[in-house]
């Protein structure tokens, strides 16, 4: 007897960012659509805004996490690059910005490992791509659609 | 935000969903996660971290939990640690989220006390699917716990205990559970080998136990048996043995099975087999236990052709030991003679079912026992006797068992018994028609005087019948109206005047006037003595009316009651009903109550006494000098006349003692203010001398019997007015004056 309930076909992503507030080219150019299409799966009827929700919880988190990071490089403490890199993994892998993510983990690895090879030119795509990620992210949910 | 958990809708209800707490730093993983397990059925609390989670567990108690395993400040590690440490977390499952390529931290999952481990993904139905196994075994792994510990309670409250037993070299090995140790009294740590519990047995049951429980295990049979240990703090108790053998690929490896302390089931079945066969004062097999040794003995008897005897024995007056020194006294003196009367017989006190067939064709000797009816009612048993002679032997033993006096609430007492002897086959052939003609005898016995044995013969039989018969007329006697009083009259000697009668009670019987020694101690016995005492008093009043029209009769008409009906809190309505029917006054009627009766019961009779005096019933006490009394309630009592017992007025001018009774007795009564009264008078010389002592009212056959009401009044007439009796003229009055003549 199956457990879980498995939605019978995944919801188009067009659909879901429509519902979302129109905000979902902007995300396109940034997250994966496979990812977001997972997302999706999680609120098959749409019901609760679910994609648009874990948007915004993930760019606030995003925006708390780069600001952790620039302090962190600063001041040379390898257990807050760690923590921020690790959480970053994988929230990042969950919304789909999987270069980010990519990032996320190499250096999670070198830190964890005490490499120092190239971390800190890692460290600086990092906050590059994550202040791109970001800028994507406000824009599109910068608007009057925004969820509260 | 909290919209996201009624998403799945058709899910079920909150309480019957699995409570998860998860835990994890990351907003996104901790959003993205809650929903799914929500969609999934599961019951969702959220904790943004170590600490957060410790605080939550203060208030929510989830079934299982979930922890990221990196977070900042207290990690999933140390959360982990510190809640199995908290009191009912030390069982909770709790899962713990890891990277991927993260083999260290699966390691430290497993020692920080994480049930299991979990790499992060968005693969939720996989994680879901954990969640409900770990759920699933958790729960298994609960009721397993609860049973564990349910068993070991009961075994603990039925005072049980498992063991397992090895062959192996010498003894074998055996392993005790807690609960087995326990009731075995050793402590958990203990060590108790096969013969650490061999030393256990006595000595003398050891050998045969031995042999009993190789001869089982040579055989892979199933052990059960009773063994009666001494345990290693002295206490003796029976353990109960119960296995089984083990056997492993067609080998027999050992025996399971169970100890069980059951010295309390013992105990208690010992005692109500006890408390079933055998009376709880004497210790004598009672009434049950009898009857069972006389059919087995009747039986025994029949078929190896030989005699058997039953004697009733009945304690003469024990009746007056229990009344007047009180139970208590009554149950000692009961305890004295049931250990006499044990001493008669060869008594056997246990007599096992199946120890008679065992015991061969004597066996029926071991039924022989003295046992306790009941009340004062003790039988003796004799399984075969040569003849009567035997038997009667016997009964001498017990009447001769009985000569010595019994001390008993600080005084001597003598207690006779009076025994019938029924012999079996010749007065019966059944337990019923022994019992029913030993009792028979044991009537004629006490008919007979008392303090003697008699055997039965037919003749008792008839005897024994008309009592049977007596009994059941005079139940009948009131309503039949075949009860009358006939009345004595109390003389004023100086007077020569009538002042008083005595009533007394006649049952006139088809024609036949039975005596009152033949039926008012039936009477006293079976209780009907208060129905026709108080018949009697509704009679007296209705007489003290008759003849109050009829000569003018104005005073009290004595009735006799016993204590019992003293004790009872309707006399004085009784009374009060009985003359106001009649319209006489109360003090038509007066009581006389013997002093024996009045000591008996000295206690409860008092109130009553004073209520009657109140409304005007006089007390007479009847037979004055007879019991053994304190004088004291003469003087606190409300009584206002002393009968001088007959046997004082008998032997008058016979002996010099009765009369220095008897003047005692009239100085007492004037000194205290009470009229005094003799009863008895049969003789001029009685009546002289009674009259020089001080005692001018009498009564006796000199003066009159009982008459009927009408002969009493034609007696008045005839007799009193015209002062034709011979005792008329013989005393004078004190002050000098001619005698006067009988009021009007």
């Amino acid at each position: 007897m199956p457990i879980f309930r498995r939605p019978p076909t995944l919801a188009p992503l067009g659909e879901e960012g429509a519902r979302a507030g129109g905000a979902a080219p902007v995300w396109g150019a940034v997250l994966d659509a496979a990812a977001l299409a997972r997302l999706a799966e999680l609120d098959p009827k749409g019901k609760a805004g679910l994609v648009a929700r874990v948007v915004t919880t993930y760019t606030q988190s995003l925006g708390k996490l780069l600001e952790q990071l620039t302090v962190a490089r600063t001041a040379g403490d390898a257990n807050a690059l760690r923590h921020v890199a690790h959480t970053l993994k994988s929230s990042s892998a969950s919304v789909g910005a999987l270069q980010l993510s990519g990032l996320c983990a190499d250096i999670e690895r070198k830190v964890r490992d005490r490499q120092t090879d190239g971390l800190d030119a890692q460290l600086e795509e990092m906050l590059r791509e994550g202040a791109r990620v970001l800028a994507a992210l406000r824009a599109g949910t910068a608007g009057p659609q925004r969820l509260s | 935000m909290n919209d996201t958990s009624s998403s799945a809708a058709d899910v079920p209800a909150t309480e019957d969903r699995p409570h998860v707490l998860l835990v994890d730093d990351d907003d996104v993983n901790l959003m993205l996660t809650a929903i799914a397990l929500r969609e999934r059925g599961f019951e969702v609390i959220e904790a943004s971290g170590g600490e957060a989670a410790l605080e939550q567990l203060e208030q929510i108690a989830p079934d299982l939990i979930v922890l990221d395993a990196m977070m900042p400040g207290i990690d999933g590690f140390e959360t982990c640690q510190r809640l199995r440490h908290r009191a009912g977390y030390a069982q909770v499952p709790v899962l713990m989220l890891t990277g991927l390529d993260d083999d260290a931290s699966i390691e430290r999952a497993y020692s920080a006390g994480a049930t299991d481990f979990f790499v992060k993904s968005m693969q939720w139905s996989l994680l879901a699917g954990r969640l409900r196994y770990m759920l699933r075994a958790s729960r298994t792994r609960v009721e397993l716990e609860r049973s564990k510990f349910k068993l070991a309670r009961a075994q603990d409250l039925a005072r049980m205990g498992s063991f397992d037993w090895r062959r192996g070299n010498g003894l074998g090995h055996l392993w005790l559970s807690p609960e087995a140790m326990r009731v075995l009294g050793r402590g958990q740590a203990e060590r108790v080998d096969v013969r650490g519990l061999l030393r256990m047995v006595g000595a003398a049951q050891r050998r045969g136990l031995i042999r009993m429980v190789s001869e089982v295990v040579a055989h892979n049979a199933v052990l059960a048996t009773d063994v009666s240990v001494m345990l290693f703090d002295g206490r003796q108790r029976i353990i109960h043995v119960e296995a089984e053998a083990e056997f492993e690929h067609g080998h027999a490896v050992g025996y399971t099975g169970v100890f069980q302390d059951v010295t309390d089931r013992r105990v208690a079945e010992d005692r109500i087999r006890h408390l079933a066969n055998f009376d709880a004062l004497t210790g004598l097999p009672n009434r049950r236990q009898l009857i069972w040794r006389t059919e087995r003995a009747l039986e025994q008897a029949r078929r190896l052709n030989h005699n058997a005897a039953l004697l009733l024995i009945d304690l003469d007056r024990f009746k007056n030991v229990n009344d007047t020194l009180g139970h208590a006294a009554g149950d000692e003196l009961l305890m004295e003679v049931a250990r006499r009367l044990r001493a008669c017989v060869r008594h056997s006190e246990q007599v096992m079912e199946g120890a008679l067939e065992a015991a061969g064709s004597r066996s029926h000797r071991t039924l022989e026992a003295v046992g306790r009816l009941g009340g004062d009612e003790f039988v003796a048993l004799l399984p075969e006797v040569g003849d009567e002679a035997d038997a009667q032997r016997v009964a001498a033993r017990v009447l001769e068992s009985l000569r010595e006096p019994i001390f008993v609430a600080g005084q001597e007492c003598f207690c006779t018994a009076s025994v019938g002897i029924a012999m079996f086959p010749r007065d019966g052939l059944n337990l019923v028609d022994l019992m029913r003609n030993s009792d028979v005898a044991m009537y004629a016995a006490k008919s007979a005087g008392r303090n003697v044995a008699t055997a039965y013969s037919a003749h008792l039989g008839g005897r024994g019948r008309d009592k049977i018969e007596l009994e059941s007329h005079l139940h009948k006697a009131i309503e039949r109206e075949e009860l009358v009083l006939h009345y004595q009259p109390k003389i004023d000697v100086r007077s020569a005047k009538m002042v008083g009668v005595e009533a007394l009670m006649r049952w006139q019987r088809g024609g036949v006037l039975v005596p009152p020694g033949d039926f008012i101690p039936l009477a006293e016995e079976t209780g009907l003595i208060v129905p026709l005492s108080e018949w009697a008093v509704k009679e007296a009043a209705r007489q003290a009316r008759i003849w109050q029209q009829s000569f003018g009769f104005s005073d009290s008409i004595a009735v006799n009651l016993p204590s019992r009906l003293f004790e009872r809190s309707d006399l004085v309505e009784n009374i009060h009903q009985s003359v106001s029917a009649y319209g006489v006054p109360h003090k038509a009627i007066q009581l006389e109550i013997t002093e024996n009766n009045l000591m008996k019961d000295l206690h409860n009779v008092s109130l009553s006494l004073h209520r009657l005096n109140e409304i005007g019933v006089e007390i007479s006490i009847d037979d004055f000098g007879t019991g053994y009394s304190s004088l004291a309630y003469l003087t606190t009592l409300p009584i206002s006349e002393l009968k001088i017992d007959r046997s004082f007025v008998r032997d008058l001018g016979i002996t010099p003692q009765s009369s220095a009774v008897v003047s005692a007795i009239i100085a007492l009564a004037r000194s205290l203010g009470l009229r005094v009264i003799a009863e008895g008078v049969e003789n001029l010389r009685q009546m002289e001398v009674l009259h020089r002592l001080g005692c001018v009212v009498m009564q006796g056959f000199l003066f009159s019997k009982p008459l009927p009401p009408d002969d009493l009044e034609l007696w008045l007439q005839q007799t009193m007015l015209p002062r034709k009796a011979p005792w008329i003229g013989v005393v004078r009055d004190t002050d000098g004056s001619l005698p006067r003549l009988g009021r009007a």
